[in-house]
């Protein structure tokens, strides 16, 4: 194949992350035979180097074409070699198949599979509406994330996730990367997200949908005590927390606070609330995190909002559990509060209230926002290991802050990118504003 | 399983725009409660080194070592000092900097080992055995007069008898650190495995001790001789033919046009220190005159584009005023040496804030100047917080007291007893753990710490202070220390006013008229840049750094 070729073709797909650094050239640094027969397939990692000297490496699965994943027996291939745990040698490593245990239906025979591509990172097919396969296609050394939770979480039997089918993975000189997983599609489900908009408009459903949020208060506590309960895996025991460590958390919120609201646009008619208050806001959380610590750290989804839920037969499914695919591999696999997941849901939650209006034309019941809150911490607080987290008013004091911290970030992504949307972040910091000070 | 060091995207000049942080293992944080600092205390203190800004850790001697030289005694090159933990400590401690992007060099000694070595045990007693000829031998001590002694203060001359073997041994620091023969190929050969071992354990590179001092020639005075930077060539190739993205940093006490050729063509040590441009910094401030500085930079010759300068405002030395005329030492001295227990060899032991009187506007005045400069920055710990020092204790421990991490017992450094800690922590109502610490200057939104991040913060976000073009501005008024840096569209305008008083400058700015300077910090839109000279104020000790920009409102 020539250099030329494959750097077009990398380059020009949607997964391919660095459009805008000049790419000097692409290599082949290991390959492995998949199947040598008709149709025969092979897998390529190739490494891209930018004119700087920087690098980042993409996995290609290729038969005469770049692309053979949009060959469906290709496809069939990579199911089978996992459930039957192959060990294909590379130049300089291996690729390994794995099966997970215990996953029904998984040695039928697949019929149809279906392209779902809608990520950036990563390439999904789905079979039968039964098992869908995702492909990783930039390569980070390390496992990822997403194998790691799920295998983690299958192994100690929570059950609210699309469990574990099979993985594959490469070791080798270069790196040891997870290649691609495989795992049950969860076919009747209803993301979180649509279910709460649908239900908005409507008094009977929306009551049921709230109702239905208590339950994923529930889920999530189990799923951190889940995730800390385990202290002979140093993957995932929790840890302890450095003295100085709220006082770091303080001053990067600070910092934030205090950089956003040096140059606010004096276009923007909806930050007119807060518009010269950014001291205000930093002596707010002066008093939010003058004493006590950030609790214990522990492994956890990362990416957690409406989004990452799907309702399947009367009960919550947590998906993606690879965090933010913007931030590198080693910082989403990090031990950090189980808060922050909690206010990722809280702030979720101002965003499905004010979107019903902006994305259906429909007004949210003035108190939606307010119960929805209150039903997912009352579940929350009812399941998680009270080991995990500060107790009381700290437990408060720590939440509001991740929740600030998540809003300012919001305030500054909105107005750089939909300023119809800044009244949302805007809205969340004068509740933090209005509320009585914490003691 | 792969290298550790592959958690990293490939990044061939990393160094150039990284912020390094020099670090006394010993002095950092106390993990296992036994008075000393360790790997594991050190791992725990990661995140705050992360958040700081940190690029690169380097850290001092941790082998074992008799310390009669801070480490720089080395025992052994294969192990850890036991007061600092295993090689799994070391593993550990390393890839948890690396999980945080942060990398790791650290300080090894080649020209010399202590005398507790095994390998000089062997000399001495043995010289016809192997390690006979691993040292520099001689039968008396008239050799290389030419030669100069570096720690005045101690040592009569270069050469200590031996009576064991009954000759004398060459050693160009303490009389217990003999200089190893670099004539020897076996010597050569074994300081290659050395770094060989650590870059295998995931290490990233090292600060080279001692670099200038390796051979020693007739007629010569043993300094930056052709033999030496042969080696140092083959273990640059070494390095680059086995491991990606590792950095070899000279420590050449030399003047610049003697240092430059630690680079070679880009073929020999990524970094060196710029020594003399220090104490030219601390100059400035006392006579309130920039030209010290423009002087010495104009003085420094041009780099290889892969290379770039270690740039420093005190580390854990003394402040080193060898690079310096007589002079000027003398006034080095006059000024920043008011009590003599304060000199060491030539230089003064003293830390950053005691050296400029706790002034807040000096202290950020000389960060703001360092990391206008181009280089790499180097911090010393403690620093950033404004600690001080211990001039009663020995040597140059006065500057390497346990870092002050919170205000209570034992300034947060270690749960020991106080008497088992190494050494006292400062306590002084000034200084002492109670008024300066990190946990109070992390809340404290104006403090010193918070704005040193800041500062590093803005520094990360434009590559080009580590790579851009650096252009003297001679401004009349000489006062004002002025310059401008460019990388492709990045253009910065760095204003610094040496003075204890308000001043005004008029700068020659007429090729960039049309500009409009942008104030970085603050980010406020100065007026345009027009044909006329541009009048600035500054504040008393004041800086300004702008971002020019193409003005697109007209």
């Amino acid at each position: 194949m020539e250099e030329q070729e494959l750097r077009d073709f990398v380059t020009g797909q949607r997964w391919f992350g660095s459009k805008s650094r000049t790419v000097s050239t692409a290599t082949i640094v290991d390959r492995a035979t998949l199947r040598d027969t008709d149709p025969a397939l092979e897998l390529l990692i190739v490494e891209i180097r930018f004119d700087t000297g920087t690098h980042e490496t993409y996995q290609l699965l290729t038969d005469d074409s770049y692309d053979a994943l949009s060959d469906p027996r290709h496809i069939r291939e990579l199911v089978h070699m996992m459930r039957g745990g192959s060990r294909i040698p590379a130049g300089d490593g291996v690729v390994e198949f794995n099966p997970a245990e215990g996953l029904g239906g998984a040695g039928q025979e697949l019929r149809e599979a279906r392209q779902v591509t809608a990520e950036q990172s990563n390439t999904s097919v789905v079979f039968d509406d039964e098992l869908i396969l995702k492909v990783f296609r930039r390569l980070e050394p390390g496992i990822n994330p997403e194998l790691e939770l799920l295998r983690f979480l299958t192994e100690r039997g929570f059950a609210n996730i699309a469990r574990l089918a099979g993985w594959y993975a490469y070791a080798g000189k270069q790196m040891d990367a997870t290649l691609g997983i495989l795992q049950e599609y969860v076919a009747a489900g209803v993301d979180g997200w649509d279910r709460s908009l649908d239900t908005m408009a409507d008094e009977a459903a929306s009551e049921a949908f709230l109702d239905t949020v208590r339950r994923l208060g529930e889920v999530t506590g189990r799923m951190h005590t889940v995730l800390g309960s385990d202290s002979a895996d140093p993957a995932f025991c929790p840890e302890e927390t450095s003295s100085e460590s709220l006082g770091l958390l303080t001053a990067t919120v600070d910092e934030e606070i205090e950089s956003i609201f040096l140059d606010l646009p004096d276009d923007v008619p909806e930050l007119d609330p807060i518009r010269g208050r950014g001291e205000e806001v930093r002596e707010r959380l002066r008093l939010l995190t003058n004493f006590g610590g950030t609790g214990r750290v522990i492994r956890h989804h990362g990416d957690f909002h409406l989004g990452q839920t799907l309702w399947s037969d009367g009960d919550w499914v947590i998906l993606d559990f690879e965090g933010e695919p913007a931030r590198p591999l080693t910082e989403r696999r990090r031990k950090r509060s189980p808060l922050r997941d909690v206010a990722g849901m809280l702030r979720s939650f101002a965003y499905a209230a004010s979107a019903a209006s902006i994305l259906r034309g429909v007004e949210a019941p003035p108190d939606w926002e307010a119960r929805a809150r209150e039903q997912f911490l009352e579940g929350y607080r009812d399941t998680i290991d009270m080991s995990l987290v500060p107790s009381g008013a700290a437990m408060e004091k720590l939440l509001t802050v991740f929740e600030l911290e998540k809003a300012v970030y919001e305030l500054r992504y909105e107005l750089n990118n939909r300023p119809d949307w800044v009244g949302i972040p805007v809205a969340g910091i004068m509740r933090m504003l209005e509320q009585e000070a914490p003691v | 399983m792969s290298e550790s060091a592959n958690w990293f995207e490939r990044q061939p000049l990393w160094f150039k725009t990284a912020v390094f942080y020099e670090i006394h293992l010993r002095g950092f944080y106390d993990g296992n409660d036994d008075g000393s600092g360790d790997f594991r205390g050190l791992a725990e203190k990661l995140d705050y080194l992360q958040w700081l800004g940190v690029d690169c850790i380097w850290l001092l001697p941790y082998y074992p070592s008799p310390l009669r030289d801070g480490g720089y005694d080395i025992a052994d090159f294969f192990s850890i000092h036991p007061d600092y933990g295993t090689i799994d400590d070391f593993k550990y401690f390393v890839d948890q900097s690396h999980q945080r992007g942060m990398r790791v060099i650290a300080d090894l000694v080649m020209n010399h080992t202590s005398a507790d070595h095994p390998w000089f045990q062997a000399s001495r007693n043995d010289p016809d055995g192997p390690y006979g000829d691993w040292y520099v031998w001689g039968d008396d001590d008239t050799r290389w007069g030419e030669a100069r002694i570096i720690f005045l203060d101690t040592e009569p001359s270069n050469w200590t008898s031996d009576p064991v073997r009954g000759q004398y041994y060459w050693h160009r620091f303490f009389s217990h650190q003999p200089d190893l023969n670099y004539d020897n190929p076996e010597v050569q050969e074994q300081m290659l495995n050395v770094l060989r071992f650590w870059l295998d354990l995931g290490l990233d590179g090292f600060r080279l001790d001692a670099v200038p001092y390796l051979y020693e020639r007739d007629g010569t005075n043993g300094e930056n001789l052709p033999e030496t930077h042969a080696f140092l060539k083959r273990v640059r190739s070494e390095i680059d033919a086995r491991y990606q993205d590792r950095v070899l940093l000279a420590e050449a006490n030399q003047w610049p046009a003697d240092v430059v050729q630690y680079f070679g063509d880009g073929d020999e040590c990524h970094m060196a220190f710029h020594f003399p441009v220090m104490p030219r910094m601390f100059m400035a401030m006392r006579r309130e005159d920039a030209l010290p500085m423009v002087e010495i930079l104009e003085q420094t010759p041009p780099i290889p584009e892969m290379a770039q300068w270690g740039l420093f405002l005190r580390n854990h030395d003394e402040l080193t005023l060898e690079m310096v005329t007589d002079e000027e030492r003398d006034y080095m001295y006059e000024e920043y040496a008011k009590d003599p227990r304060m000199k060491l060899n030539l230089g003064i032991r003293r830390r950053l804030a005691p050296l400029l009187d706790n002034g807040r506007d000096e202290i950020q005045l000389m960060h703001a100047i360092l990391f206008s400069l181009p280089g790499s920055p180097v911090l010393y710990y403690g620093d950033e917080i404004g600690m001080g020092d211990n001039i009663f204790l020995g040597d140059r421990d006065g500057v390497r007291t346990p870092m002050q991490w919170t205000g209570d017992r034992n300034g947060g450094f270690s749960r020991a007893d106080f008497q088992q800690l190494y050494l006292p922590p400062l306590m002084d109502p000034v200084y002492g753990f109670q008024a300066v610490n990190v946990e109070a200057q992390l809340r404290q939104p104006n403090s010193l710490l918070r704005w040193l991040h800041r500062l590093i913060a803005l520094r990360k976000d434009h590559p080009v202070f580590g790579l851009g073009t650096y252009e003297a501005l001679r401004p009349e008024n000489p006062r004002i220390f002025a310059h401008i840096r460019t990388y492709e569209d990045d253009i910065v305008l760095c204003v610094h006013n040496v003075a204890r008083s308000a001043q005004a400058v008029e700068l020659d700015l007429s090729r960039f008229e049309g500009f409009v300077p942008e104030e970085m910090f603050g980010r406020t839109r100065f007026p345009r840049i027009g044909e006329l000279p541009y009048l600035l104020t500054l504040a008393p000790r004041g800086f300004f750094w702008f971002q020019l920009r193409h003005d697109e409102g007209e």
